[in-house]
C-alpha cells in the first residue's frame, strides 16, 4: 500500500444511539460529517435508552433539582455544540423511540437509512416533532425521498417491529451502555466525543480525508 | 530516589485568579517546578459552568468543601468526593458551588489546557480512566490489627490509583506500602505529625519512592487523613517539549 491508498478492507463506522438521546443529536452533525469527508458509509443502529416510555411518551420529571440539572445540561451543550446547541428545542415529554427504529430499518431496505436518521433527529431535536406519532416519521421519509405511502403501511401493520427489535438485542448483545456509542475501524467511544477526537482515531487506523487522498 | 514534601497548606497565601471568566481564589503549595508534584487549592466561586479542560499529568481532585456538578458520566459530587483522572483526559464543563474548596494534586506539572483548544483535542488519551466518589457513599471498615481505626475506600484497591480515608485515634502510626508512583496523603481532619512536623487540615505530605517511608503519626485528637496513591500513569504526559505542552503551562501560569 503506498501512502496514498485507503486501507484495502472497507473501514467500518457504526454508531449506537437512541432519537431520544440528545448528545446523539450533537453526534449526528459529526458523523454526517465524517461521512462527508473520508471513504466511509456510518450504520446507524438502535440503542433503546428508555424502553419503559409508553408510546404516548411521559412528562419529564418537574422539580427543582430537574430545572437545575436541565440548566448544567445547556450549559454543558452549548460549550461542546454551540452552533446545534443553538437549534435545539429540548421536547417537552419523553417520547418513544420504538417507531423510528423500525422505520430506520425500513429505509435500510432501500439504501436511505443514514439520510433517514438525520430527518428524523431534525424533525425532533429542532422543529419540535414527536416521533412517536406516525406522521413525523412519515414527513422525515418524505424529506429523504422514502415511498410515504409503504412506510405507512409498513408502521401500521409492524412490518419492521421484529427487525427493530433484534437490532435493539443486538445492542446489548454486544454490551452497548452509553449512546451514542461509536465505533471508528477498531476503537469504540462511548458517548458523545469532539470531532478532532474522531478523526484523529481515524487518521491513526491509516484513514485519509477524501481532500487530502485527491491531492 | 525518595521524594518528601510536607506542606502546610494553612500557611500558605492565597491570592485572586481567573481563568476565561471564571473566577477563583487560589494557593500554589506544590509549583512543581523542581520536577517534583504539583499542588494547588482552589476555591471557586460559584459558576454554572467550568470549562471542559484537561492536564497533562494524572491528577487527584480531593473535593474538601461545597459541591461539583457534571452533567454527564460522574454527576453529583459533594464533600467530601474523590475525582481521579489519568493525564490527558478531558472533563467539564461542570458547575461548582455552596463554598467550594478543592485540592488539586499532580505527581508533577500538568498544566491545564482548555478543550476549545482544537490541537488538544487529537490528544486526549482516549483510554484514559476517570473515577469520582463521594465519601457518604463509601463504608467504614476496622482496620485489621490496629485498634479504634477504621478506613473506607473512594477508589476501591485494584483499579490502579488508589483513594482512601483512614480515621484514627491519638498517636496512632500509619503505615502504608512504598509509594512507587507517588502518594499524596491529606488531613482532612485532627492533626498528624509528619516526620516531625504537626500539621492540621487540609495539610499534606507527597511522598514518592521505591522504599516505605517514615509513618505519620495522628496528634492528640487524632486524624482523619485520606491517602492517594497514583499508579503508572504518572509517569505519562507532563510539560514536556514545546506545542501543547508550553502553552498548557503558559495557561496555567496566567490562572494562578
Amino acid at each position: 500500500m503506498t501512502e496514498n491508498q485507503q486501507p484495502a478492507e472497507k473501514f467500518r463506522v457504526a454508531v449506537f444511539a437512541d432519537f431520544v438521546c440528545p448528545y446523539s443529536f450533537l453526534a449526528v452533525e459529526q458523523i454526517d460529517r465524517l461521512a462527508r469527508e473520508y471513504d466511509v458509509q456510518p450504520l446507524w443502529r438502535p440503542h433503546w435508552l428508555h424502553p419503559d416510555t409508553p408510546p404516548e411518551g411521559c412528562p419529564r420529571e418537574q422539580s427543582p433539582d430537574a430545572a437545575a440539572r436541565a440548566e448544567r445540561r445547556n450549559a454543558w451543550m452549548k460549550e461542546m455544540a454551540p452552533d446545534q446547541f443553538a437549534r435545539m428545542r429540548y421536547p417537552e415529554k419523553r417520547q418513544y423511540s420504538f417507531p423510528a427504529f423500525e422505520a430506520l430499518e425500513f429505509a435500510c431496505d432501500y439504501g436511505l437509512d443514514f439520510a433517514y436518521k438525520t430527518a428524523v433527529y431534525d424533525l425532533m431535536w429542532t422543529e419540535g416533532g414527536d416521533i412517536g406519532e406516525i406522521d413525523t416519521l412519515l414527513n422525515a421519509a418524505e424529506r429523504v425521498g422514502l415511498d410515504v405511502g409503504e412506510l405507512q403501511i409498513a408502521l401500521e401493520q409492524r412490518l419492521y417491529a421484529d427487525r427493530a427489535l433484534d437490532a435493539v438485542k443486538q445492542a446489548h448483545r454486544i454490551g452497548i451502555t452509553s449512546t451514542p456509542t461509536i465505533f471508528l475501524g477498531r476503537t469504540r467511544i462511548n458517548g458523545w466525543h469532539y470531532y478532532e477526537v474522531l478523526q484523529s482515531v481515524m487518521e491513526k487506523q491509516g484513514m485519509r480525508p477524501r481532500e487530502l487522498i485527491a491531492h | 530516589m525518595q521524594q518528601s514534601y510536607i506542606i502546610d497548606s494553612a500557611a500558605a497565601p492565597w491570592k485572586r485568579g481567573a481563568s476565561e471568566g471564571i473566577a477563583f481564589s487560589c494557593q500554589v503549595l506544590l509549583s512543581g517546578e523542581d520536577g517534583g508534584p504539583e499542588a494547588l487549592r482552589f476555591r471557586f466561586d460559584d459558576c454554572p459552568s467550568v470549562y471542559a479542560h484537561m492536564h497533562l499529568t494524572a491528577q487527584f481532585q480531593l473535593l474538601l468543601s461545597g459541591a461539583m456538578d457534571f452533567p454527564r458520566g460522574v454527576k453529583h459530587l459533594e464533600s467530601l468526593a474523590i475525582h481521579y483522572t489519568d493525564h490527558n483526559m478531558p472533563y467539564g464543563p461542570f458547575a461548582v458551588s455552596r463554598n467550594h474548596d478543592m485540592l488539586v494534586l499532580h505527581p508533577r506539572a500538568g498544566g491545564i489546557i482548555s478543550m476549545a483548544n482544537l490541537d488538544a483535542r487529537r490528544q486526549i488519551n482516549l483510554q484514559g480512566r476517570l473515577f469520582a466518589a463521594l465519601a457518604a457513599d463509601a463504608q467504614w471498615h476496622p482496620l485489621p490489627g490496629v485498634d479504634n481505626t477504621t478506613y473506607m475506600h473512594l477508589i476501591p484497591a485494584g483499579l490502579g490509583p488508589a483513594a482512601v480515608v483512614v480515621n484514627a485515634p491519638a498517636h496512632a502510626a500509619l503505615a502504608m506500602p512504598a509509594p512507587s508512583f507517588g502518594r499524596y496523603e491529606v488531613v482532612l481532619d485532627g492533626s498528624v505529625i509528619f516526620e516531625g512536623q504537626e500539621l492540621g487540615p487540609p495539610g499534606f505530605r507527597y511522598v514518592r519512592g521505591d522504599h516505605p517511608v517514615e509513618p505519620l503519626i495522628s496528634g492528640d485528637s487524632g486524624a482523619s487523613v485520606a491517602f492517594l496513591t497514583f499508579d503508572k500513569d504518572a509517569l505519562e504526559g507532563g510539560i514536556i517539549g514545546g506545542g501543547l505542552a508550553a502553552e498548557a503551562a503558559e495557561m496555567m501560569a496566567r490562572a494562578i
